[in-house]
């Protein structure tokens, strides 16, 4: 019987993924989930309209730095975030490294990526959270209105170590090692300002192995239905800050990070029709369950009742695509991570959850409201993160993410 | 507000140092406060290592004067502990410690004297069961970890008789020039690894007590130097005294009436935050010492951009 059982679900597998290659040709929002591998060379402009590293392709690896500002003046603080967008403008360029010689005093770069500091596809995203707003540099005022604390939610298990933070860098890039030089280079340019608080690094699996979205840690494709970045239209509705922030905010977007351990020794010990009806996919290729293609719309009109895909089901609670529900979508950015063994001897891995929207509350709160006591929630815990508004770019090689705040 | 004026000067010293590198292509990390990156030029000669030679005597002077009253708390740790009084042999532990830490820049001359008196029980095997594990240390998990007098009472002992020896060596003892130059940012180095991270003191968490010292230690080497320091280069020290000062004055804003340091483990976590910032600046700003007064012979020149050839 067991072999017999086998057999169909290789079948199944098998089936489903034939049925992802053939729709990949000209497919471009599958393709916007899916990781990027990149080259060394690639470089991925600091300045313009706005921030990269929000709608630019996600490549393989991230680390999210969340700083609290120790500056004792609000002059120090713009200096010190001042000096982050010029170090991150370097980087994100590409420079020869200074080395050091006999009778320079400290090292001045790491060295750790070697005399050329490559981009690498390094993007430096520079966030601020909602208590860099309060009373020590009276930078109340210029709050944007959406900006706030991250909510606790019932079901999580917050671990005040890794939440919050008044100033959070994002910086992903192709390799790992662009990604340390780049942290030691911010963190060092800094140090006087900006406390670090918490970091994790996240990576995503390579393009190589399949189309579409990437999976995540519970071994499903994770992404898939995200907005359109190419739509500009859709970016400005569902990302973009508008007319409702202060001018120097326009054209930011709001951050979620959200560090969730997945239980990934209980979820394993979960048979894969229990995880794909709390999931509402199809393990391996994706496809919403009953239909074929990991694009394909799931059709909850023709199952109401939840027959095919459960009520309950994440992706149908997250995104019940129906025409109230449409405006509460958000671009999700994660990575997934793993560290150490907690103290159960149980490993320590799940996601970091990025989402990037244009109002807090109308959207990923909103779609959080619906996700509670989900059946998932036994399997992940939120025990980080935070929420941060992104400001817009450094306009040009004299800007600084940040700099409105100070005009 | 307090810190507002260190600050302010930190901060200009970096805004010059960004004004000075602007015309630059290369990359000029911001966290270098300096002009130019050579340290010392022009015809200054180098200093040699018997340069070093009195500020080194002097260095060790100000070590017997801290081992003197060192003792004296040791003494009265011997008596509180022989009588009993944990809160009396707690006190005079703080004391002692805080004498120990203060000539921070010393111990590599110490050999195993300094293992007996300030050894920790990380790279023992056996941890703080083995039988090496003594002094201070030990003593301190006596009294914080298992609140015992009776436990302490043979390392007190001990630890009197190692520091009446080190007392008698000291005046003997060999400070290497190059070690003591480098002692200018290392012992804010080792209160960054070994304090903050709270592996020296597990059980009394007396951090800050430690870090004040090592402050006050790296203000003794730095003062030795000074005049070595000045005459070779003029823009580093601006920048090393507003940062020591920050870190001084954040040290101040959290010690108790009286003088005496909370837990570091019970500090606040904003408060620690902006300890730890200004200790790892202040070791950022001293980094530039050591190769201003090096005394060994200079090193040939290697061209600072990787790419380049070297000239």
């Amino acid at each position: 019987m067991s072999l017999r059982r086998r057999e169909l679900l290789v079948g199944g597998a098998a089936l489903g993924a034939g049925a992802a290659i053939r729709q990949l040709p000209g497919v471009s929002r599958a393709d916007a989930a899916a990781p990027v591998e990149g080259d060394l060379s690639e470089s991925i402009p600091f300045e313009g309209v706005h921030q990269a590293g929000v709608l630019t392709p996600r490549p393989r690896h991230a680390i999210f730095a969340s700083f609290d500002s120790i500056a004792a003046s609000r002059l120090e603080l713009a200096e010190g975030l001042r000096a982050l967008s010029e170090s991150a403008r370097e980087l994100t360029a590409g420079y020869d490294a200074l080395l050091g010689s006999p009778g320079e005093g400290p090292t001045p770069d790491s060295g750790v990526v070697g005399p050329r500091v490559m981009p690498d596809g390094l993007t430096v995203t520079i966030g601020f959270g909602a208590s860099l707003f309060d009373r020590r540099y009276g930078l109340g005022p210029r709050k944007p209105r959406g900006l706030k604390p991250m909510t606790t939610f019932p079901d999580d298990s917050l671990v005040a170590a890794e939440c919050h933070g008044d100033v959070q860098v994002q910086l992903c890039a192709n390799t790992e090692e662009t990604l340390l030089n780049a942290l030691r280079a911010v963190s060092r340019a800094t140090r006087g300002v900006l406390g670090p608080r918490w970091k994790i690094e996240g990576y995503l699996p390579s393009p190589a192995r399949e189309t579409g979205a990437g999976r995540n840690l519970l071994g499903f494709k994770d992404g898939t239905a995200n907005p359109d970045v190419a739509n500009q239209k859709t970016m400005d509705a569902l990302v973009w800050a508008g007319q409702e922030t202060p001018a120097w905010a326009r054209g930011g977007t709001y951050q979620v990070t959200r560090i969730i351990r997945n239980r990934v020794e209980f979820w394993d010990r979960v048979s894969r029709s229990e995880q794909e009806l709390m999931i509402g996919r199809d393990k391996a290729a994706g496809a919403p369950l009953g239909k074929s293609r990991e694009l394909d719309d799931p059709d909850y009109d023709s199952d109401p009742k939840g027959e095919r895909i459960p009520t309950d089901a994440h992706i149908r609670l997250a995104r019940p695509r129906t025409a109230e529900t449409e405006g509460s979508r958000i671009l999700r950015r994660g990575y997934n991570y793993s560290r150490g063994i907690d103290e159960a001897d149980q490993l320590d891995m799940g996601l970091v959850f990025v989402a990037f929207q244009r109002d807090l509350e109308r959207q990923f709160e909103a779609v959080q409201r619906r996700l509670a006591g989900e059946p998932l929630v036994d399997y992940i815990v939120p025990t980080g993160g935070g929420y941060f508004f992104v400001p817009p770019a450094a306009r040009d090689s004299q800007d600084w993410v940040g700099s409105g705040l100070f005009a | 507000m307090r810190r507002a004026v260190a600050a302010l000067l930190l901060c200009l010293a970096w805004l010059l140092a960004g004004c000075g590198s602007s015309e630059q292509t290369v990359h000029n990390p911001p966290a270098a406060p300096l002009e130019s990156r050579v340290l010392a030029s022009g015809n200054i000669p180098r200093v040699r290592a018997a340069d070093l030679a009195r500020p080194i005597a002097a260095y060790r002077r100000y070590v017997l004067a801290e081992l003197g009253p060192m003792q004296g708390d040791v003494g009265r740790l011997q008596s509180a502990v022989a009588a009993g009084d944990l809160a009396a042999a707690r006190r005079a532990w703080l004391a002692a410690d805080g004498r120990y830490e203060a000539i921070g820049a010393a111990y590599g001359a110490f050999g195993d004297l300094d293992a007996s008196i300030n050894g920790e029980p990380g790279g023992l095997a056996g941890g703080v069961r083995s039988a090496q594990f003594t002094g201070l240390h030990r003593i301190e998990l006596a009294l914080w970890g298992r609140g015992s007098t009776a436990d302490a009472s043979p390392f007190a002992a001990r630890l009197a008789s190692d520091l009446r020896r080190l007392r008698r060596a000291v005046p003997g003892i060999e400070i290497e020039p190059l070690e003591y130059v480098l002692r200018c940012h290392e012992v804010l180095e080792g209160s960054l690894d070994l304090q903050l991270s709270g592996r020296a003191s597990p059980w009394s968490g007396d951090a800050l007590v430690a870090l004040r010292s090592n402050l006050r230690g790296t203000e003794v080497v730095l003062g030795s130097l000074r005049p070595l320091i000045a005459r070779r280069n003029r823009q580093i020290l601006p920048a090393i005294d507003a940062s020591l000062l920050a870190l001084r004055r954040e040290l101040r804003s959290v010690a108790l009436p009286g003088g005496s340091m909370p837990r570091w483990d019970k500090l606040p976590a904003a408060e620690r935050t902006l300890i730890a910032g200004r200790a790892a600046a202040a070791a950022e700003s001293l980094a530039y010492v050591p190769e201003v007064v090096d005394p060994r012979p200079p090193l040939p020149q290697k061209s600072a951009l990787g790419t380049e050839e070297a000239g």
